[in-house]
């Protein structure tokens, strides 16, 4: 017994140090990545003046929204000069058909391929699933093509199509191994009730689908609001998502770069997805690590 | 409520044969229980009867229709799960009346329904709680009222006691039987438990590897097993066998069993006909814990059903009400079922009586009775 309080007297001074060594690496690191965001938010809310004369890292010292208010309404994208406002709509427009039907047919695809099971259904599943691992770039050109042939080439409909496309391949791989755990018996018990496949989906799997709706819903959500070559390769102009509309901003020069505007755009283009996350972002963590449903 | 019959049915996943050609027949309000040890077939015939699972041949019939091709929703029938399978987003009212509500029943009788059934539960407190919010008990007698609001044909029972705890699932086995009691309905209940089957059934189906391999009531299951496997799975515990000469001496049968030196003979009570057939020759000696016991009274006058011999005892296995002694006869451990008052110590000697009214004898080659 005495060695071992010896060996624990020893381990607390030992594990003081560490932890504190912990801590300041911990602190060091979460410095590193935060910096950027306190650079860009510190310049976006500081004059041209102010940022000519100071440093890159100094604090405003007169806080001004007039970059944010300029980006959002009266920044040149190219040779309009509308702001983002109306890209930042652009990109609603399409993240939000795109995340709710990709999200959709993710549920329904993971619902048949686990409680339905079919001939070839892993097939179908391994299949799905390599679509996961297709690079972005390897599509873009057939893509062109189809949505040529389609009709939907330079529109929102049209990315709102490649996205779903896309976004298939990940919602259904959620939402199958969500529904792995779910046990088939009460699927077996709604079918001797007199449900169907469409009933059961409706009335008992979808509501106890929240965890996994929520996580389809931030993944697809982060990765559609963030795309820029589907944006750039697919959506000119006008209809340019906002990613692309801020590429644009940040590039088209009159003159004196205007750093706080820029940064303001960014931001901007940042903060729907900073949102989604803080609403949902415990259901995320929470819905990736649900193991099964309790009854 | 129906009758139920299955002629000759027969089901295969792809070159898998799960059950083969399975007849069985009950009347209009019997209990069927189904039971086998794991993989045996017995949730797969279960759910043929369901329509979960179609047949690969045979016919299967409620009352005189076919219903091998009848969706499940049509067949009338409703069935309670191993896991209850309560829907977790509704509440216990709703789950009661999903049913209904499918099949378009109006709200009124969907309330009258849903108050009688909850009053026959006694679960009237519960209607408006969501099945998490439910014990063990709780949710099975939810997915029990389920099945009962439909008023079918035929009640089918997947295993509906194992999940719960030893004291609760004997006091629901009470509560299906008196519910059977009462409402009089055909069922049809799997288990892999004997006791339920024999507690509960008034047939017992009896199945191993896809074969059924007896199908009568419980106290013939028990009395007369049709062979070896059946012997050794119904009874707690479980049959002694025992390897034995059949023998005969001046016209009288009797078991002859080797022991160093010193052999045990067994004069047979009765000897049908089917024995004649094995003398000379070896046989396997069934006989139940309960009919070998300490000495009993009477059992040294001519013409007795009992035999006594003498044994080494090994272990003692005291239950309370009875005592379980562990002898060994012929390099096999035997069980005995002595009452407390005569126990043994274990290392004696001691005199046991066996009832020879109470006795199998089954091939050692086929495994079947004799």
């Amino acid at each position: 017994m005495a060695d071992i309080q010896t060996y624990s007297h020893d381990a607390g001074w030992k594990n003081t140090v560490l932890r504190g060594l912990l801590y300041l690496i911990l602190i060091l690191f979460a410095a590193y990545y935060l910096f950027p965001l306190i650079v860009m938010i510190s310049t976006s809310l500081k004059s041209l003046d102010e940022i000519r004369e100071g440093s890159l890292i100094s604090l405003p010292r007169v806080v001004t929204f007039d970059a944010w208010n300029y980006a959002w309404n009266e920044a040149c994208v190219g040779v309009e000069c509308t702001g983002i406002k109306i890209y930042f709509w652009n990109s609603v427009k399409m993240a939000i058909p795109a995340v709710l039907i990709s999200t959709f047919l993710g549920a329904i695809n993971g619902y048949a391929l686990t409680k339905w099971r079919f001939k070839g259904a892993n097939i179908v599943f391994a299949l799905l699933l390599f679509g996961c691992f297709i690079p972005f770039q390897v599509v873009l050109l057939p893509m062109s093509q189809v949505l040529g042939k389609l009709g939907l080439a330079s529109s929102t409909p049209g990315l709102v199509l490649v996205h779903v496309v896309y976004g298939l391949c990940f919602t259904t791989l959620f939402f199958r191994n969500y529904y792995v755990s779910i046990p088939d018996e009460l699927v077996k018990a709604a079918t001797i009730d007199g449900a169907g496949f469409f009933t059961i989906f409706w009335r008992i799997i979808l509501p106890i689908s929240t965890p996994i709706i929520v996580v389809s819903v931030i993944w697809q959500f982060t990765q559609i609001w963030n795309d820029f070559l589907f944006g750039a390769s697919f959506a000119s102009g006008a209809n340019a998502p906002m990613t692309v509309a801020l590429n644009n901003i940040v590039n088209t020069t009159t003159g004196v770069k205007q750093y706080n505007v820029d940064m303001a755009a960014a931001l901007l283009t940042g903060l729907p997805t900073l949102l989604v996350y803080v609403l949902a972002g415990k259901y995320f963590v929470r819905g990736l690590t649900a193991g099964s449903v309790k009854g | 409520m129906a009758s139920l019959t299955l002629d000759k049915v027969r089901k295969a996943f792809g070159p898998v044969e799960v059950l083969k050609e399975i007849n069985l027949a009950i009347d209009d309000g019997e209990f069927l229980v189904l039971v086998g040890p794991s993989g045996c077939g017995k949730s797969t015939l279960l759910n043929l009867i369901a329509g979960l699972e179609t047949a690969t041949d045979g016919e299967i019939r409620i009352g005189d229709r076919v219903i091998n091709d009848v969706h499940p929703k049509d067949r009338n029938i409703a069935m309670v799960f191993q896991s209850y399978a309560l829907y977790p987003n509704m509440t216990v009212r709703k789950n009661i009346t999903f049913g209904l509500e499918i099949r378009g029943v109006s709200n009124q009788e969907r309330d009258k329904a849903v108050a009688d059934v909850a009053k026959l539960l006694q679960i009237e407190a519960l209607l408006d709680r969501k099945p998490s919010q439910l014990s063990g008990g709780q949710r099975q007698r939810v997915a029990m009222g389920r099945a009962l609001v439909r008023d079918p044909d035929i009640f089918l029972f997947d295993e509906p006691l194992s999940n719960l705890d030893a004291k609760l699932r004997v006091d629901m086995r009470t509560e299906i039987k008196k519910l059977h009691q009462r409402l009089g309905s055909t069922i049809v209940y799997v288990t892999h438990d004997q006791i339920e089957a024999m507690t509960l059934a008034s047939r017992i189906a009896v199945m191993k590897d896809g074969i059924l391999q007896q199908f009568d009531t419980p106290q013939n299951i028990y009395e007369r097993p049709n062979n070896m496997f059946v012997a050794g799975f119904i009874g707690s515990p479980s049959m002694n066998f025992i390897d034995a000469t059949l023998t005969e001496e001046g016209g009288k049968l009797a078991l002859t069993i080797p022991r160093d030196g010193n052999p045990i003979v067994l004069p047979l009570f009765e000897a049908p006909e089917s024995y004649r057939g094995y003398i000379g020759k070896d046989v396997v000696f069934g006989i139940r814990p309960e009919a070998l016991t300490h000495k009993r009274t009477g059992s040294d006058e001519p013409g007795s059903q009992y035999v006594n011999f003498d044994s080494k005892v090994e272990v003692i296995e005291p239950t309370g009400a009875d005592t379980m002694t562990v002898i060994e006869i012929a390099g096999k451990e035997i069980v005995a079922r002595v009452r407390p008052d005569r126990q043994p110590k274990p290392g004696e000697s001691m005199t046991f009586s066996a009832d020879m009214s109470q006795i199998s004898l089954f091939d050692p080659d086929t495994e079947l009775r004799i």
